[in-house]
């Protein structure tokens, strides 16, 4: 078994209340897995010492085994991390595929400053047919010379999701990739991700408000309630343990 | 024992001494944290609210006779509440959205306008040598000696009395009054206040002119130490403010308070005890003399550098912005094919002409001028690179640029060096010194760093400039400090259709790295950032990196043409071409017309050396006219019309931070792009 990730006995103390309580998380090679609970349970703050925003008091974070913890959010990037945002971050005044292609360019770390200067620094070909394909995948080509802010909240999650995928990412952490969507855009979200999946071959986190799509997309469901674990298995057994039930206070059916 | 008594005895004077000007430190940042709790406006215009006032006291004590308490009523608690007033009504009402970065340059451009629409309405001309008397009779001239150790005179009892009164005011205000409470509120939690009914615009209406009451005071008691009455010395009013405030981290009132009066004492036992060090171990002297002016700056840079909460802290957008900022305007980034082919075709044609012109029509004086807009405008590259990609504002752009003045002075004066190797190496180590202050700069946000380079500015303004390594020292003052112009073999630099012309190379080169650096990674890199600093981190972009290149390449860009400019001018010239004040002015021009572009880089450096000459003095209208004696006879108009018109200008940027000329291409762009579309429909 190779764990992409596995984040151990993370602890985290905000002004001396526990935000996250000894909570360990992995996550397989190629797995989809959720991590859901109620408001306030400490998803956004585990997910923020996964990605290296915050430095948690305790715990260790392994990334494909190396010790990333004392890593900041740029280096772990690099080292194969791709995240996308629950309110949507992307670069005002560019370009679709210039999204893609700065993240091309960061990872295959060719961008040296004295190409630039002989205007060697331009995207290559190749580099706009690596971005290119991705578009395709996800099914957005048309829209690659569009400036971002003409697009639609849902086509701009396909454009993160295709920002995060040109680091070649072993892992993508999704921060509520459903917030703002409605149930069509959000369906044609998950098959997207899977789809490409499929061919990529990343690991997925997925933090999630939408227990529906948890359901359908995840294989293995971690719960936090109150900054600890409640709950971890089999998305399928995990949503019908009771424990998990009264934590959401029955706020969800599955169905 | 006698020297322990004696110590004491000298930090108690200087603890006393240094009391009067922290009483009014403390005031101006009272004033300063006020409006900045309450609309989240970093007013570096303040100091130019402060010369208002104290210009209008002098007119009306000085130049008209009246008595004091008039003088200082009309100046202080009726021009000053109402400039506030009008400031919040007419401008940063409308601002409220605005991220904090661009509300700064709003008030840059207030503080370049605003002392010289004061001095176009009041028909009032600074007058060097005659100061300011204090609001009190005799004010200078009778002492009191309370404690044996310092005499206080009656000016510097005043400003206690007044600081103390103005500190007791606020507090009763807050404490008792509906609009204390209002504003207490406000700065508590600031979204839920108009949801229970408070008004903000009052509130920050009143803020605003309590505020700028508080600068006029300050302004009209410090006047009698200040030489004369110049909008520049009261410039450096704000980076006093800022310093005490930042011990608050410009949200605590209290603290600001204490923060100014620890800023008059620090400063005042500083001098006291500097004179006596510096006997003793003499290579503290040149510190002794150049350090004391300098010591708001040094405290400022240190604050910001080494106090990591400042860092921390979250800026301040407007806490009354009930609303996120609205998304910045569509650009136009597909342009149509044929308009791109007139533009350039234009443009060709446009540079042709007036480069004809000049190289058969123009005399001695505008062969000059046009060199100095041209290097002017490479000079303004520099902040194409660090605000037009960067995002960033630097208020250190002349200290870069004269960093590559004096290198070619010092170089050629000391070596007998080449002027162009010379100037090379001035851009080089214009270079490391940006990447240096980069360093501990970077991790502050965009107003932070702003201010820090502010302080980097006026510290190389007050220290640097005058070690004798730098800025010549002694001999500048007798000599100048001269630069030859360049020579290159057969090519005598020294004739000045031989200059422009290198000069137009050297701008045409800069250019074309400028725009390979944006198409390239590094101006990506950059725009990423700009954009989303954590999306950029999410792809592996590292933030500090990136910036450290950007300052690196800024201030090699600035280093070159200050070093152009000064073998240009044979001479650096620094308090006329490169003194922290004159450099706000290079920014203000360039941000009105257009930070991002190469474009707008080159049409605000024609602004900026050619616009009064060509417009101002009546030059091309009265070509236009033909006959200078048939121009209105309000030609030709004066100087500071210019500090009006672009410091007006821009104060836009707030709305349109590519800048005006850039705004109203891509608008006309658009309608053109429409048109032709439509046509070709048709067609």
């Amino acid at each position: 078994m190779t764990w992409v990730l596995e984040a151990s006995g993370v602890s985290v103390a905000f002004a001396g209340i526990r935000a996250l309580d000894d909570v360990s998380v992995s996550v397989e090679a190629g797995e989809r897995v959720g991590l859901i609970g109620p408001n306030g349970a400490g998803k956004t703050t585990l997910f923020n010492c996964l990605l290296g925003i915050l430095r948690p008091d305790a715990g260790r974070v392994l990334l494909n085994g190396v010790d990333v913890g004392g890593w900041p959010a740029h280096r772990r990037a690099r080292a194969g991390m791709g995240r996308t945002f629950q309110r949507v971050e992307l670069f005002a005044d560019t370009t679709v595929r210039e999204h893609l292609l700065i993240a091309e360019r960061i990872r295959n770390g060719t961008g040296a400053f004295w190409k630039d200067l002989i205007g060697r620094g331009r995207p290559t070909p190749g580099e706009i047919a690596a971005c290119d394909e991705v578009l395709e995948l996800l099914g957005i080509a048309e829209l690659a010379a569009k400036p971002v802010e003409s697009l639609s909240l849902g086509q701009s999650r396909l454009v993160e999701v295709g920002r995060a995928l040109m680091t070649g990412p072993q892992l993508l952490l999704l921060d509520e990739p459903s917030s703002g969507l409605d149930r069509d855009e959000t369906q044609v979200l998950a098959d997207t991700l899977r789809s490409v999946q499929d061919t990529r071959g990343y690991a997925v986190l997925l933090v999630e408000h939408d227990v529906s799509l948890v359901a359908d997309f995840t294989e293995r469901t971690y719960v936090l309630d109150s900054g600890a674990l409640i709950a971890e298995g089999p998305t399928a057994d995990v949503l019908a343990d009771p424990a998990v039930r009264r934590a959401y206070l029955g706020s969800f059916e599955v169905t | 024992m006698i020297l322990a008594s004696g110590f004491f005895e000298d930090l108690f004077r200087g603890l006393l001494q240094g009391t009067p000007p922290g009483a009014v430190y403390a005031l101006i940042a009272l004033g300063f944290v006020l409006t900045y709790k309450t609309s989240g406006v970093f007013n570096l215009a303040f100091g130019a609210q402060a010369y208002i006032s104290a210009a209008m006291y002098f007119k009306a004590h000085s130049v008209w006779g009246w008595p004091k308490w008039a003088a200082l009523l009309v100046s202080v608690f009726v021009l000053a509440p109402l400039v506030g007033l009008v400031l919040e009504r007419a401008i940063f009402r409308h601002l409220r959205t605005a991220s904090a970065v661009s509300k700064l340059v709003v008030t840059i451009g207030l503080s370049v306008a605003l002392p010289e629409i004061f001095n176009w309405a009041a028909r009032f001309s600074a007058v060097a040598g005659r100061q300011i008397t204090g609001i009190v009779p005799d004010g200078a001239g009778v002492y009191y000696d309370p404690f044996g150790v310092y005499r206080f005179n009656r000016d510097e009892l005043a400003m206690m009395a007044v600081a103390l009164a103005g500190t007791l005011l606020l507090a009763a205000l807050f404490r008792f009054t509906m609009m204390g409470l209002s504003m207490r509120a406000v700065v508590e939690s600031p979204r839920m206040t108009e949801l229970s009914g408070i008004n903000a615009n009052r509130v920050s209406a009143f803020a605003w002119a309590l505020s700028s009451t508080f600068a006029g005071m300050a302004g009209v008691l410090i006047a009698p130490r200040f030489n004369s009455l110049s909008s520049g010395d009261y410039f450096t009013l704000v980076i006093i403010a800022v310093a005490a405030a930042a011990t608050g981290l410009l949200v605590s009132l209290p603290r600001a308070l204490l923060g100014g009066l620890g800023l008059g004492w620090f400063i005042a036992v500083f001098n006291t005890f500097l004179p006596g060090l510096a006997d003793d171990h003499t290579w503290l002297r040149p510190f002794q003399e150049n350090l004391t002016p300098s010591l708001p700056f040094v405290v400022l840079f240190a604050i910001l550098v080494l106090w990591r909460a400042v860092g921390r802290q979250r800026e301040a957008s407007d806490p009354l912005a009930g609303v996120d900022p609205p998304p910045p305007a569509l650009a136009a980034l597909e342009r149509h094919p044929k308009l791109t082919l007139f533009t350039r075709l234009f443009g060709v044609f446009f540079v042709t002409v007036v480069g004809l012109v000049v190289w058969f029509r123009a005399d001695v004086l505008w062969m000059s001028l046009v060199t100095k807009a041209v290097i002017i405008a490479l000079i303004y590259l520099s902040v194409t690179v660090i605000t037009g990609m960067g995002g960033q504002i630097s208020l250190c752009q002349g200290t870069f640029a004269a960093i590559g003045g004096f290198t070619v002075f010092q170089m050629a004066d000391r070596f007998n060096m080449s002027v162009l190797a010379a100037a090379l190496i001035g851009a080089a180590l214009a270079a490391v010194v940006g990447a240096l202050l980069s360093l501990p700069v970077l991790r502050l946000g965009g107003v932070w760093l702003a201010i820090a380079t502010l302080a980097f500015a006026f510290f190389f303004d007050a220290v640097m400039v005058k070690f004798s390594w730098v800025g010549g020292g002694s001999t500048a003052l007798l000599t100048g400090t001269q630069v030859p112009r360049p020579l290159i073999g057969p090519i005598d630099f020294a004739s000045d259709r031989a200059f422009l012309v290198l000069a137009v190379v050297a701008l045409v080169v800069v250019s074309v790295v400028v725009i390979q650096l944006r198409e390239g990674t590094i101006g990506r890199t950059l725009a990423a950032l700009r954009g989303s600093e954590v999306a950029a981190a999410s792809i592996g972009i590292s933030a500090a990196r990136a910036r450290i290149v950007a300052f690196a390449v800024s201030a090699a860009i600035a280093g070159l043409g200050g070093a152009l400019l000064a073998m240009h001018q044979q001479n650096v010239n620094y308090a006329l071409n490169f003194a922290p004040v004159v450099a706000l002015f290079w920014l203000v021009v360039v941000v009105a017309l257009g930070a991002r572009t190469v474009e707008g880089a080159i049409q605000a450096g024609a602004a900026f050396a050619l616009f009064e000459p060509l417009i101002l003095q009546g030059e091309l209208l009265g070509w236009i006219v033909r006959g200078e004696e048939r121009l209105p006879e309000f030609f030709p108009l004066s100087g500071n019309w210019r500090l009006i018109l672009f410091g007006l200008m821009a104060m836009q940027f707030a709305r349109h931070p590519e800048g005006l000329v850039e705004h109203g291409k891509r608008r006309s762009a658009t309608r053109i792009n429409r048109w032709l579309e439509s046509r070709e429909a048709r067609a």
